[in-house]
């Protein structure tokens, strides 16, 4: 990962290529509220509300408040509009890569492989995302969306994005973090079926002041079609149940188990889920180090300008709060009482 | 010769005595245990292997020889996994605090460097270029005037 020095030039034709797609149709405004902070989303075109919102549906709030952010969100094939200047590189890059610039007050990415562009900038708090045809996001996108300004801008406000799953109840609960293939999203998932409420499966937000506290990014989790069986409670919310030979299937939790969303929570613990092949569910603690090994590397490489600062913040909240392996046994439903069994003797050891 | 830490493409914390490092260019990320992690700070501060030896001799219970050759290999494995380099900086004086040697000497365990690397698909999935020194590209004014 390179930080980058470049100029910077873009801020007029990013501006004039979103103006130019909002005389073609009204701008649609929605707003959210993530970890505090009201975020106003300008859609400029149609076309991308229904690739994005989803994924916010829980955090939806009415208008009113005064916006902190205000991300202007557009796309070019539906409109026809001219689209703002984008790098020419190569269209067979791989599908993930990223082109990064950074100046004094703005930084922004450009992902060749979805045609998708991201731009902060700080000293104004506006960004913009483009994208060339919403038909063309891949799932992971409309999963995850805008998470690269996500991951920018709320850094600038004191948190930290990080790659884990969180489930928990309003009294406290616990990051789920581990490399893909770990048991992450499927412990995340099936607390659909508890009293646990649900955070996120793959990205959430944290701050450590004044105390540790997950915020929630997404209502969406994604399953590989060989979990379904396990999952079968899933099956009928899949969004893309005619696509599971090719991606991961996606569900929006808002929209099918709504009461079993939660804003955020205070964090109470750091579990790392393992497949053992063991028949009973269990947790057992973990060294602070092997919890911050879990954690930091795949968000520092995932989110691009993670360095060294996102390492001593993730360090700071796992010094904070305490380290668990989860076991997986053969059944995924003992995941749960697992879980809240263990966030009951974390309240009882603090009370 | 002395010895530096490979920033900044290298990054590390130190939690309860053992170091999680990061190697941001390669993909790959190491722990470090509690011993290693005592040699990992002591590189923060651009020693020698005799600065090293000299400060671990002060604590374990194990001749300099047996120290030496267990911090040679180390520094041996970070050296090949590009996450410390000879440091041409510093000058030749030891900027460590001289010491003196515990009457509690702890037992001696050669320091072991863990690699994982199953971040490397990433790098290569999502790779991260760099802007090139035109920086971000720009558009005539005429495209804007539809």
């Amino acid at each position: 990962m390179q930080q980058i020095s470049a100029p910077f030039a873009g801020v007029r034709e990013l501006a004039a290529s979103y103006w130019n797609a909002t005389e073609l149709g009204p701008v649609d405004t929605h707003c959210v509220r993530i970890g505090g902070h009201v975020i106003e989303l300008r859609f400029g075109t149609p076309g991308l509300v229904k690739c994005i919102m989803p994924a916010f549906a829980h955090l939806r709030i009415g208008p009113g408040l005064a916006s902190e952010l205000v991300v202007d969100i557009w796309d070019s094939a539906s409109t026809g509009a001219c689209p703002p200047p984008i790098f020419d590189v190569d269209r067979d890059a791989p599908a993930g890569a990223f082109y990064f610039f950074e100046d004094e007050s703005m930084r922004g990415v450009f992902q060749p492989g979805m045609r998708a562009l991201s731009a902060v900038d700080f000293a104004t708090d506006h960004a913009w995302y483009f994208v060339e045809d919403p038909a063309a996001l891949p799932y992971w996108e409309r999963a995850a969306p805008i998470r690269q300004i996500l991951h920018w801008w709320m850094g600038s406000r004191g948190h930290q994005q990080v790659h884990s799953g969180a489930v928990g109840t309003p009294d406290g609960g616990v990051l789920l973090v581990g490399k893909g293939g770990s048991g992450k999203s499927t412990s995340a998932l099936v607390s659909l079926n508890s009293e646990l409420r649900y955070a996120g499966d793959d990205y959430t937000m944290v701050s450590l002041s004044p105390e540790p506290t997950v915020h929630s990014l997404y209502s969406s989790g994604k399953v590989h079609a060989e979990n379904l069986t396990r999952l079968p409670h899933l099956v009928p919310a899949l969004s893309n149940a005619g696509e599971l030979a090719t991606e991961k299937g996606v569900v929006f939790v808002d929209q099918h188990f709504p009461d079993r969303m939660i804003e955020g929570f205070p964090l109470r613990a750091i579990v790392m889920p393992t497949i053992t092949g063991r028949t009973r569910t269990r947790v057992r603690s973990a060294s602070r180090a092997a919890a911050l090994a879990a954690l930091a590397p795949s968000t520092v490489f995932q989110l691009h300008t993670a360095g060294s600062k996102a390492l001593e913040y993730m360090a700071r909240l796992v010094r904070d709060v305490p380290a668990y392996v989860l076991e997986l046994g053969a059944n995924v439903s003992d995941t749960p009482p697992v879980l809240l069994e263990l966030l009951d003797d974390l309240k009882g050891a603090a009370s | 010769m002395r010895y530096r830490v490979n920033h900044p493409q290298v990054i590390n914390e130190m939690i309860d005595g053992e170091a999680i490092i990061i190697n941001l260019v390669s993909g790959s990320y190491y722990t470090l245990d509690s011993l290693g992690g005592e040699v990992w700070e002591l590189l923060e501060k651009s020693p020698s292997v005799d600065d090293i030896v000299t400060q671990l001799s002060f604590r374990y219970d194990a001749s300099d020889d047996v120290i030496r050759s267990a911090v040679e290999n180390l520094l041996e494995q970070l050296s090949r996994e590009q996450l410390i380099a000879p440091d041409d900086i510093s000058g030749a004086a030891s900027s460590l605090p001289s010491g003196s040697r515990s009457a509690q000497l702890l037992p001696f365990r050669a320091p072991r460097l863990e690699k994982f690397t199953d971040m490397q698909d990433l790098i290569l999935l999502d790779p991260v270029h760099e802007v090139d020194s035109r920086g971000w590209p720009h558009a005539s004014a005429d495209a804007y005037s539809n």
